[in-house]
């Protein structure tokens, strides 16, 4: 099962039990009023997911395997010069009491706006940590938390570039994001400073019949890991990995700028042969539908293979079992600069044990080649580890800072 | 039904979460029993990225809570991060501006009621701060009760607001 049809799932499950009356009662009972302090009861008109909280305690944090949200923000944060380890260890204190508190719909301890915090909208917050906060904390970073290796196709920009921490905050509301976002960021004054915010967007409508699709209308993030648990060892770290990082995950965050001038030029043909998947479907374009598996041999009447040999899915696909990750992309579009009229792309979020075992060699392959690449040129590149979740009476990087 | 039960554990998470919203410390003043006076979502305001002239004093806030069935009166307290400890309202003086200022006759709060603490209304100051309230730490502060010594601890938070002017002398003195 997918995870689409899962959370579909959930939702009549929440539905049939109450689940949602029972939101709106806990909302009332802190009783801090109405000053922007507590919790506000959700408009009565709000139901299902948006007026649910989420735990945020847990081995693992949320916003990994959770269904992502259409709206997200990515914030990268650089330490001060000369920060120290307990200068970290005070700077994800604040962050833990601020995400439990954003996530279970209420402001954050300082927030005089705590109506903004009331709607939970799924919201998740996932920590991560750069190669220099590992150090700063006194630990050994793993040998995957550095630059990815340079592609022949990058042309990446300082600005979009490596960082000590970030902030992947997801949300069904931009308005949540946003008030999160905002929170998150003057919260750690003095602690760190934002480096770059990348902001992106899913169909806000996705579910059964209605995919992930990025600006050039192809069906997204497809070929998945199972998270039902039986992929674990391929989504996190487990006992190969640092003690401080069991149960965190690798995180790799590459801006994709998408050339939507030159995009529009192609035929539905040209698209799809690109790729390798069919537009409408999203399935191969050797038959079948989203789910049914590529056919790489198959060849026409003129003994060209149906997928390009240099198609995208072909290029992607993984060539040993271990060559897989968790795509969790969001499409951005910004405002153009200079003369462009579009300033468009993907930002292209994976996650798994070790980047360098799973992730560098599929991406060596799209480097050498993959007809996307025609329209498509990463501009930004950053790997992170995420940390592992925060259990009772810790804080996240609890290990990390042991 | 696998799916039911999963969407369910979630929502009784929350709610245990929901109830017990306020980090709340108690009291040591009455050992055995209930502190008799608590506080909830206490903060104070960091000091580590105020301008130098700014660091000097510094506001706490939060609920403070009176768990007794007397009233209970506040009428000061110390700390060890500064040399005094004032309990504070802001009012508008004669040209409109707000200012803090202390309150002569300290806080009250009724019998098992509560005291809000926020910017800009009755707060708590730090004065003549002996160091840096840093981002993320935290900070004791023992008060004088009508019921005894309270120490409730604050959480040390960056927050951009509480910048009103100071008088130290109460206007109706």
């Amino acid at each position: 099962m997918n995870h689409t049809t899962r959370r579909t799932a959930i939702l009549s499950g929440l539905a049939g039990l109450g689940g949602v009356a029972g939101a709106a009662t806990l909302a009332g009972c802190t009783g801090s009023g109405t000053d922007g302090s507590g919790s506000i009861q959700p408009p009565a008109g709000l139901s299902g997911p948006s007026a649910r909280a989420r735990a945020f305690r847990g081995a693992r944090q949320a916003g990994i395997v959770e269904h992502p949200q259409p709206y997200a923000a990515f914030v990268a944060f650089t330490l001060p010069a000369g920060t120290e380890r307990d200068a970290l260890r005070r700077l994800l204190t604040v962050w833990t009491d601020d995400i439990e508190r954003l996530t279970s719909g209420r402001g954050t301890l300082t927030d005089l706006e705590g109506e903004l915090a009331a709607v939970t909208a799924r919201l998740t917050v996932t920590v991560g940590v750069g190669r220099r906060a590992v150090t700063v904390a006194g630990k050994t970073p793993p040998e995957w938390l550095a630059p990815l290796p340079a592609y022949a196709m990058d042309r990446l920009e300082a600005r979009w570039g490596e960082a000590d921490l970030i902030l992947q905050i997801c949300a069904d509301s931009p308005t949540t994001v946003a008030h999160a976002q905002r929170r998150l960021i003057t919260s750690v004054e003095p602690l760190a400073d934002v480096r770059w915010v990348q902001r992106g967007f899913r169909e806000p409508f996705e579910g059964p019949g209605l995919p992930m699709r990025n600006l050039f209308g192809q069906v997204d993030g497809t070929v998945q890991p199972t998270l039902d648990g039986a992929d674990d060892e391929v989504l996190f770290v487990g006992e190969a990995g640092p003690q401080w990082l069991r149960e965190g995950s690798a995180m790799v965050v590459r801006r994709i700028a998408m050339s939507m001038d030159t995009w529009d030029k192609v035929d539905r043909a040209g698209r799809e042969n690109a790729i390798g998947r069919r537009l409408d479907t999203g399935g191969p374009v050797t038959g079948g539908g989203i789910d049914a598996p590529l056919d790489l041999t198959r060849t026409d009447d003129l003994g060209f293979t149906v997928v390009d040999q240099a198609a995208h899915v072909r290029r992607a696909h993984p060539v040993t079992p271990h060559e897989r990750f968790l795509r969790r992309p969001y499409s951005y579009d910004d405002a153009p600069e200079g003369s462009a009229v579009s300033n468009s792309g993907l930002i292209f979020v994976a996650y798994c044990a070790d980047p360098v075992r799973q992730f560098v060699p599929v991406q060596a392959r799209l480097a050498e080649l993959d007809l996307l690449n025609i329209w498509t040129v990463p501009i930004g590149s950053a790997v992170f580890a995420a940390l592992p979740g925060a259990r009772d009476g810790e804080i996240l990087g609890q290990a990390l800072l042991s | 039904m696998r799916f039911l039960v999963r969407a369910c554990a979630p929502v009784a998470v929350l709610a245990l979460a929901a109830c017990s919203s306020g980090t709340s410390t108690p009291s040591p003043a009455s050992p055995g029993g209930a502190a008799p006076l608590t506080l909830t979502d206490g903060w104070c305001k960091s000091t580590d990225s105020m301008p130098a002239m700014s660091k000097e004093m510094t506001g706490c806030f939060g609920t403070l809570v009176n768990t007794t069935g007397k009233e209970l009166k506040i009428s000061g307290g110390s700390t060890d991060a500064a040399m005094m400890v004032e309990l504070h309202e802001t009012v508008k003086n004669a040209s409109g501006q707000m200012q803090m200022q202390p309150v002569p006759d300290g806080f009250t709060i009724p019998a098992g009621g509560s005291f809000a603490l926020k910017p800009g209304a009755n707060h708590v100051m730090l004065m003549k701060l002996k160091g840096d309230l840093k981002t993320g730490d935290k900070v004791t502060v023992t008060f004088d009760t009508s019921a005894g010594k309270g120490a409730l601890t604050w959480e040390i938070r960056a927050f951009p607001g509480a910048e009103e002017s100071y008088v130290p002398s109460p206007s109706n003195s």
